[in-house]
């Protein structure tokens, strides 16, 4: 399946290894076969196979951490990220924080009246990507979650396309044979 | 804190029976301060002195500063809303900071700073140069082994020597 979306990292691997004949098919990114017209150097880190790619609709990611300005900086390493491989980026939302608290017994021992607060802030930010193939969101994901920083956690959540199944692409009601309408008499 | 006054006093003695004058008398008295000027809060805080204590940046500010002044000591993410293993994790902490204040002995400048990043954990020390550079690179690949054995995670230990005690102020 060849799509002619812009993938400049794309574009970059395939100058490098293969050296096709026509320069009108360099934005085009090649999954399952391909046409080896030249002999070309394989490189043993990237597997070809011939099962079709999973596609995702939409890939949630979901931030938390205590100090807004790491998440901040985070998100930007992301967008970048996203941006040089090629995916496009849906939307940037900050979920409003929450915060836990409770209060404590200051003394070991009586003074009900005097009590201490303690509080725990959760920032959020949630970063949504829009239609990516199952081996692009592999490498992204692999890549943004290696680099997470300490202190921050991320939830995953992907939104798969799948083909309708065969028994329902078809109304049943065309599928039936027809009854002829018999009058009701009341 | 509350004291009662105590005070135990020969009791009178009853009309015909002599007083024993070679008996020891036992007084004990507490006070109690009522003042309100001595109700407050001590957590974490360095109290005011006469201007002769150094104190760095980490233990000048209360801690009701952290996330405005200060950072955090200890990052991971037991705490944030929905994770799990907060307590674990503290108590990991508090065996570090032991096992660090020990096996560098009266080197350490500040506080360690731990941070855990997918199993692995890192601790950050600022060493003051009171032993040979030799010891201490045994001592971070001892501390970095034997931790990791202990706890079955990658461990590393970066390590930077500080010429002396970075001093923020003097109370």
């Amino acid at each position: 399946m060849a799509s002619a979306r812009p993938a400049n990292y794309a574009s970059r691997i395939i100058q490098k290894q293969c050296f096709l004949p026509t320069s009108d098919l360099m934005g085009v990114r090649f999954s399952g076969s391909h046409a080896q017209t030249q002999e070309h150097k394989t490189n043993p880190l990237v597997t070809i196979s011939e099962e079709p790619e999973t596609l995702y609709k939409r890939l949630s990611l979901l931030v938390k951490g205590h100090d807004k300005a790491v998440l901040d900086s985070y998100e930007y390493f992301a967008v970048l990220a996203a941006k040089e491989l090629g995916i496009s980026v849906e939307k940037i939302h900050r979920p409003p924080k929450k915060i836990e608290r409770f209060t404590l017994l200051k003394s070991v021992h009586i003074y009900k009246k005097h009590r201490v607060q303690y509080e725990m802030r959760t920032h959020y930010t949630c970063l949504e990507l829009k239609y990516l193939t199952g081996s692009t969101a592999a490498v992204y994901l692999e890549y943004v979650e290696r680099n997470l920083p300490e202190g921050v956690a991320m939830e995953v959540k992907k939104t798969k396309i799948e083909k309708i199944p065969e028994h329902i692409q078809e109304p049943v009601w065309d599928t039936l044979p027809q009854v002829e309408e018999t009058e009701v008499k009341s | 804190m509350a004291a009662a006054a105590v005070a135990l006093t020969l009791r009178a003695a009853p009309r015909g029976v002599p007083i024993l004058s070679h008996v020891p008398v036992l007084t004990a008295a507490r006070h109690l301060h009522t003042t309100p000027a001595c109700l407050k809060t001590r957590a974490a805080r360095v109290r005011v002195g006469k201007g002769d204590k150094p104190v760095t940046y980490e233990k000048a500010h209360p801690p009701h500063y952290i996330a405005h002044r200060k950072g955090w000591l200890s990052l991971h993410t037991g705490n944030l809303d929905g994770e799990l293993g907060a307590a674990e994790r503290t108590v990991e902490d508090v065996f570090l900071r032991k096992f660090f204040h020990g096996t560098f002995p009266g080197c350490l400048a500040d506080e360690v700073v731990l941070k855990r990043r997918a199993n692995a954990l890192v601790g950050c020390l600022l060493l003051l140069p009171h032993l040979a550079p030799a010891k201490l690179c045994f001592l971070v690949g001892y501390a970095e082994t034997l931790l990791s054995h202990l706890y079955k995670c990658p461990v590393r230990l970066e390590v930077q020597t500080v010429p002396a005690k970075v001093v923020y102020k003097w109370l």
